[in-house]
């Protein structure tokens, strides 16, 4: 299974290197120099890259989310985390115009932890009666946090622009653009790292600290890990949907809980989620492409439908 | 059971309220011009007064139904149905969709359409005889985000001019409605609430719980249809003629049970109404004359009214 998984993203991943607008001429690519050369280094190999992170980072993110909050239905689309992401740009753009994308990504961080933290709170101060709620909740949340940015938006005009920050998209990832999305590398890492922590903290904060887990600590480095997440990935590529709620649920049907042994396989599910969303995108409207934020709401869209109706049954 | 005065006279002062800012809009700055601002005034608050019908009345029985006192029919993908219709027909047409399609006709597929889509989704969850509000509740999250980012997409895509368009038509506001369509409103809103009406000791029935409903006798799977399909009328009135109104639900119910200290359909509806009315003309005043529509009811409502969530949220330990 892990075998298969394994080499389906292989596979992917050359796929994802042949398919473009741009043909690339292999013969050429081997002399390390030319056009050829050009397209894969600084368009192809960088857009994998992202690719590849982003899905693992995406997904990754899902996990720690779901363990934190102990709802299968939670990521950072359904947790608010998004919306303020947005908000924290959109003040960041107004404050300081003349920022680059490095102080942009600093206020999207610091708005989506503060944001994050406050979610945990209100999750865990109600006794919620179903499931469904929580992510209703979550939705909610990030009604409140847009219809902030859009009253902030709607004064200074610039409301279209917004939604184009958000709508994932990966045909801007080129050399030297896109090199912020290597901060989910040592994410990933620590993620790794304190997999087993997660894991417990999973359990619920009474079991996690009767275990001499730090419960608030590990909360805390959970959801820093989870915004600098979504704050590198929506400064360079945009929103993108339903990744980070199709593959951890898909993982532990099959697998379980322990963070330790599923958290490669949801790495690896992930990136090639998001590399089959990439390469559909591509080649549906050739040579042009449709966003992958449209193709992967639409793909994982409907797997979660499926995977609840399935599970409904 | 019988009420105490005191939140009697709380209800009354409510509707007092309600007619006195009605008076203030009306006649506010207006120079007793009754050729022109006046008129088009009235128009306007027409437009309120079903509106807030078509935003209290679904809330609460929604609430009723769900027996959650923090959901809104908003969050069923109603209001995402609408958005992408709306940005489908100004990528496909442009501009031209409004003179060809015209406000009415705009409206009136509207609500056909979002009548659809609630006959579509009622009847394909409850085909094998499962009746549970949860399910459809999630179904509905994951429907609103999948079309929302298909709206994304689409509003990115359109030129500035087109988008200016677009966002009359996504921000709630009472300046779009012509005479005929509150006419058509007026119509469906009143039959929706003559049939309503009727089965209000049910709806009393049906909020303590499944159980006790049915062991009251009550055809608890009948009446839910009933009522999610009367919701549905209003829902689909309410969007098309304001545009989406995600939050005020929520405020609206909450508040009308605080102020109506009853649980009795008879009692928290109209309190419910005249609270949603009460706001709209609010909001509308404050966009008029304090803002000078540099922003929108529909954000004003949704800030106002989801700061407050928030608040709800955080200072409630209770169930939800």
């Amino acid at each position: 299974m892990r075998a298969a998984l394994f080499g389906l993203f292989i596979v992917l991943c050359g796929a994802s290197l042949l398919v473009g607008a741009q043909q690339v001429v292999w013969s050429q690519v081997f002399t390390l120099s030319g056009d050829a050369w050009l397209t894969i280094t600084a368009s192809r190999l960088p857009r994998l890259m992202a690719l590849v992170l982003t899905g693992v980072g995406l997904s990754v993110c899902g996990v720690i989310l779901q363990h934190i909050v102990r709802n299968k239905f939670v990521e950072p689309a359904t947790a608010g985390g998004l919306d303020a992401a947005k908000l924290g740009i959109l003040v960041a753009l107004t404050l300081l115009p003349a920022s680059g994308p490095g102080v942009r990504m600093l206020f999207a961080l610091a708005f989506c932890f503060a944001a994050s933290l406050v979610f945990v709170a209100i999750v865990q101060r109600i006794r919620v009666k179903n499931t469904v709620l929580v992510p209703v909740i979550g939705l909610m949340y990030g009604g409140v946090l847009s219809a902030v940015a859009e009253f902030y938006a709607y004064q200074h005009n610039i409301l279209q622009s917004m939604q184009g920050w958000l709508l994932g998209d990966f045909s801007k990832v080129v050399q030297g653009n896109y090199e912020i999305i290597y901060l989910i590398l040592p994410i990933v890492v620590l993620t790794y790292l304190y997999a087993q922590r997660f894991t417990v903290l999973g359990m619920g904060e009474g079991i996690a600290t009767s275990l001499g887990l730090n419960y608030r600590a590990t909360v805390a480095l959970g959801l820093m890990l989870v915004a600098v997440t979504v704050a590198a990935t929506v400064i360079t590529v945009g929103a993108i949907p339903f990744v980070g709620l199709v593959i951890p649920n898909l993982v532990a049907l099959h697998y379980g809980d322990n963070l330790g042994r599923t958290l490669p396989v949801v790495a690896l599910g992930g990136a090639s989620l998001l590399l089959a969303c990439d390469i559909l995108g591509r080649l549906l409207i050739y040579p042009f492409e449709v966003p992958i934020g449209l193709t992967a709401g639409g793909v994982g869209g409907v797997l979660f439908l499926l995977l609840i109706l399935w599970r409904g049954r | 059971m019988t009420h105490k005065p005191i939140p009697k006279m709380l209800r009354y002062a409510v509707w007092m309220v309600v007619i006195a800012l009605a008076l203030a809009f009306l006649f506010f700055r207006a120079d007793w011009d009754f050729d022109y601002v006046i008129p088009k005034r009235l128009v306007r608050l027409a437009a309120m007064l079903i509106g807030g019908v078509c935003v209290a009345w679904p809330s609460i029985v929604f609430q009723t139904l769900t027996g959650n006192r923090i959901l809104t029919p908003a969050v069923m993908g109603y209001e995402a149905v609408y958005l992408l219709l709306q940005s489908l027909l100004i990528l496909f047409m442009g501009t031209q969709s409004l003179v060809a399609l015209g406000a009415n006709g705009n409206f009136a597929l509207s609500v056909v359409l979002m009548l659809g889509y609630s006959w579509a989704i009622h009847r394909w969850l409850f085909r094998d005889g499962r009746n549970n509000v949860y399910f459809l509740l999630l179904i509905g999250l994951v429907l609103t985000m999948v079309i929302g980012t298909f709206t994304q997409f689409v509003q990115f895509k359109v030129s500035p001019g087109e988008f200016s368009v677009l966002l009359g038509f996504s921000q709630a506001s009472f300046g779009k409605a012509e005479p005929g369509q509150l006419l058509a409103s007026a119509v469906l809103v009143a039959a929706v609430c003559a049939v309503g009406i009727k089965t209000l000791p049910t709806l009393d029935v049906l909020s303590l719980g499944r159980d006790q409903a049915l062991s009251l006798g009550v055809d608890y799977q009948r009446a839910v249809r009933l009522h999610l399909a009367l919701i549905a009328v209003l829902v689909a009135v309410s969007t098309s003629l304001l545009g989406p109104t995600a939050f005020m639900g929520i405020f609206v119910a909450n508040t009308a049970y605080a102020l109506a200290r009853s649980i009795r359909h008879r009692v928290t509806l109209p309190t419910g109404c005249a609270i949603a009315i009460g706001i709209f003309i609010l909001a509308q005043l404050v966009v008029e004359h304090v803002f000078n529509y540099r922003t929108t009811v529909g954000i004003l409502v949704n800030l106002v009214c989801g700061a407050w969530f928030l608040a709800l949220m955080v200072r409630t330990r209770g169930n939800a």
